[in-house]
């Protein structure tokens, strides 16, 4: 799965640890998010979503090996 | 990401240190107790199977050094406590490395264990499970530290 959290943090003008803290995961959390390396739960993805005020499809994004 | 089978993250610490204690104490306990037996707990103790002579006996008092239990219980206990004790922020993530740690042990306890099967016979092979039971333990905090530890390693990498 893709995603683009990197870019809206930076649309959002926040950092990682600012992001973190606001969903209630560590800053590793966020970093592996970003890196690809893992993918949030439905609940987690909805509460990025909520956050940056956009549908989850325009910040994650299935892969065609998913 | 609520978890109700964790133990609270301020047991971490005081545990983790009895824990490393008792591995100490499993190590060096035989080398020091080996000849004159200079460590001694000398106890009564009810027993639900015990030996007396050559014959075993059931549901009785007997009298035994328990100083080997007490590091037993001690090992188990506070690794137990020190393993599912909460991070400081344990959310999602921890917790897929925390059951993938765990998978990772049953594995590699259960190798030892067949290996051991395979190619230790005889008083020997009661010897070392005595040490397998706490494989599964030591194996899963050594994985679940480890990779917390290269966890923090990327992050401090970017940004």
């Amino acid at each position: 799965m893709k995603n683009n959290v990197k870019i809206q943090r930076a649309i959002a003008n926040i950092t990682q640890a600012q992001l973190a803290e606001k969903i209630g995961v560590s800053r590793q959390t966020i970093n592996a998010i970003e890196a690809g390396k893992y993918v949030p739960s439905t609940v987690l993805a909805l509460k990025i979503s909520k956050l940056f005020d956009k549908p989850v499809n325009e910040i994650f994004e299935l892969e065609s090996t998913d | 990401m609520k978890t109700n089978y964790l133990f609270p993250n301020s047991f971490k610490k005081s545990s983790g240190i009895l824990f490393l204690i008792s591995i100490l104490g499993i190590i060096l306990f035989p080398i020091i107790n080996k000849d004159d037996n200079l460590i001694q707990l000398q106890a009564n103790v009810f027993a639900l199977f015990y030996d007396e002579g050559l014959k075993t006996k059931t549901l009785g008092w007997t009298n035994d050094d328990i100083f080997p239990e007490l590091l037993g219980i001690m090992t188990i206990v506070s690794g137990l406590i020190f393993a599912f004790s909460k991070e400081k922020i344990e959310d999602e993530m921890i917790s897929k490395i925390r059951t993938e740690s765990l998978v990772w042990a049953t594995y590699l306890s259960y190798a030892v264990l067949l290996f051991c099967i395979i190619f230790i016979y005889g008083f020997t092979f009661f010897n070392i499970l005595t040490y397998n039971i706490f494989t599964i333990l030591f194996v899963f905090i050594l994985r679940f530290r480890w990779m917390l530890y290269k966890n923090n390693q990327t992050y401090s990498h970017e940004e």
